[in-house]
């Protein structure tokens, strides 16, 4: 029993830490938390359902044009809206993006309508020795830890990664540096509106779509931030994990219909014991 | 232009006489148009007490008046209380809440309270339907039959002004302007030594007081509710227009954000009901770039008005 939700804890681990890395990069970079950030991956899960429903294309296959399409519309939003308010109090980026959220959420209920949508495309488990192995769940999850990695890899070894992570480290000096900082600004919200679509596209083919299911993934996102530690990008992957387990540990003690309270919770004491995160990472 | 005192007060003294008359001769829809404009200004008024004064976003607040919608009529149909003490409950458990929400996250800079507040409304939801005994879960909760429409009319009138008239006497003391410290800049509010963690929780259950309390009357008035209709973000959402609309940090600005947005809501967007809560987060978005200081602030602008209404 324990070892099948250690399973199904991970597997859902891997889309936390993928979808949090996003919001992760933003808060870094730029200080800004994206509200929106649930939004955009609900609209990362519209387009692989019609992908598969209008075109037929495989939906694991749809990842990477999910991907593409958000990260223009990531770069649409930061290059109109987002960037006034890079600078602004904290107040003014919570209510701008707060805001982009609602819109988003409405113009998808006007334009999908909120009736759940639902992609049928592979159901069932594998049994291994006992353990139950839900196929679509699996596959999301190899999705999802290949598209974390490269995104680490990314991060770690180009130039373009590390003039990002520079750039969180010290604004000013990346400026002195030479790093274009109003474009790297720009390429993080691509990249991390494409990571929460990625989050959305696998998610597509394992629960029901509809316009309002991304506004728990921001606060579950900004969770795993606060577990692995603000600032701390590797500690999205350590947050990620460590919220799905808590959350399958939960609905197996509790009841499924609790184990958001028990994420909560978890939030609450990490935020009286060790705000800086259980990894440590930069103070607030 | 400037304003002086007499005339503004004449004007004031007048507008409450005449609602104070109103239910005598209004119609039953204008009645309860003018107790609901009523809530909505005790609402905003409270979301601009803790994120107009302080500058932390309350992305939750509709979970205060939710609470108190819970407690209130618990209270009534389960101990028996009358709908007014009832009603001082559901105030004082959204007070409760709120210090168990504050004490942690409000400890902490940053977007920590924001989003903290942002995931309380489904946790209370997930709760709600949890404890089914009391709350009698999905299926909601009846309260006794009992009309009191006029009577909730004058109290819940009586809410809205004491959430001005509290905004007023925050602004215009040392307590409000050790808040607006805060919001300008909390590290030099710190270094002038401002307990902020005490300043801000202080704030933050006043600003729950009026919306559990608001919650228990809605509760009693409407004799029946559920999770969803006392826990939707819509409400959340329409208090955060509003003050925004009016003008945030200001005595006046949720007044005026409550009564315009209201009355253009029934008159134009009933009409549309999809694409009214579109424009709503666009409004947000443009007041934020355009006009942060919303309606009051232009209007103070323009006309000189005193800073401190």
């Amino acid at each position: 029993m324990i070892a099948q939700v250690l399973i199904s804890g991970v597997l859902s681990g891997a889309l936390y830490a993928m979808v949090a890395l996003g919001l992760a990069l933003i808060y870094g970079v730029m200080r800004v938390i994206n509200i929106a950030h649930g939004p955009l991956l609900m609209l990362g899960a519209y387009t692989t359902y019609f992908l598969y429903s209008r075109a037929g294309m495989n939906p694991f296959l749809t990842v990477p044009v999910a991907m593409a399409v958000l990260f223009v519309v990531g770069l649409l939003l930061q290059r109109t809206l987002v960037f006034r308010v890079v600078d602004a109090p904290e107040l003014s980026s919570l209510l701008l993006t707060f805001g982009i959220s609602i819109a988003l959420v409405n113009l998808a209920q006007l334009a999908f309508t909120s009736d759940l949508r639902a992609v049928e495309f592979i159901t069932g488990a594998w049994v291994v020795g006992g353990l139950a192995l839900s196929k679509p769940r699996f596959i999301a999850f190899l999705f999802a830890a290949a598209v974390t990695t490269l995104a680490f890899l990314f991060l770690k070894f180009t130039r373009l990664g590390k003039a990002i992570r520079a750039t969180s480290q010290s604004r000013e000096v990346a400026l002195v540096c030479g790093i274009n900082v109003a474009r790297i600004h720009l390429l993080t919200f691509g990249l991390a509106s494409a990571l929460a679509a990625g989050g959305g596209a696998l998610l597509a083919v394992i629960v029901a779509i509809q316009p309002e299911m991304g506004g728990v993934w921001t606060f579950k996102s900004f969770l795993v931030i606060v577990l692995g530690g603000a600032g701390n990008y590797p500690g999205a992957l350590f947050g990620g994990l460590l919220l799905g387990l808590v959350e399958q540990l939960a609905s197996l003690f509790l009841t499924t219909q609790l184990s958001e309270v028990v994420a909560y919770l978890l939030l609450v004491v990490v935020l009286i014991v060790r705000p800086t995160g259980l990894l440590g990472g930069r103070s607030t | 232009m400037t304003l002086t005192r007499g005339p503004v007060l004449a004007v004031l003294a007048l507008a409450v006489v005449a609602l104070c008359v109103y239910p005598a001769f209004g119609t039953g829809y204008g009645v309860r148009s003018t107790l609901q404009i009523f809530m909505w200004i005790a609402l905003a008024g409270s979301w601009n007490l803790i994120s107009g004064l302080t500058g932390y976003v309350s992305f939750g607040h509709v979970a205060f008046f939710g609470i108190g919608a819970y407690a209130g009529a618990i209270l009534i149909t389960a101990a028996g209380w009358s709908w007014p003490i009832a009603a001082l409950g559901g105030g004082v458990a959204a007070c409760v809440l709120a210090l168990v929400i504050g004490y942690p996250c409000l400890r902490l800079k940053g977007p920590y309270f924001a989003i903290s507040m942002l995931g309380l409304n489904e946790v209370l939801r997930a709760l709600v339907s949890y404890f089914e005994g009391l709350t009698g879960g999905g299926n909601g909760l009846s309260l006794p039959t009992l009309d009191a429409t006029r009577s909730i009319y004058y109290v819940m009138g009586a809410l809205a002004v004491a959430v001005t008239a509290v905004t007023y006497l925050i602004i215009t003391s040392r307590f409000g302007l050790r808040l607006m410290t805060i919001r300008e800049d909390e590290i030099a509010a710190e270094a002038m030594g401002i307990d902020t963690f005490r300043h801000k929780l202080v704030a933050f259950l006043i600003s729950a007081l009026g919306p559990g309390i608001a919650g228990a009357l809605t509760a009693r008035d409407q004799g029946y509710i559920e999770p969803i209709s006392v826990f939707p973000l819509a409400i959340t959402v329409t208090m955060i227009v509003m003050v925004l609309f009016g003008g945030k940090g200001t005595v006046w600005g949720p007044v005026l954000g409550a009564i315009a947005l209201f009355v253009i809501q029934e008159i134009v967007w009933a009409r549309y009901p999809y694409v009214h809560p579109l424009l709503f987060g666009a409004i947000i978005v443009a007041v934020v770039l355009a006009m942060p200081r919303g309606v009051l602030g232009l209007l103070q602008l323009k006309y000189r008005l005193p800073r401190t209404i």
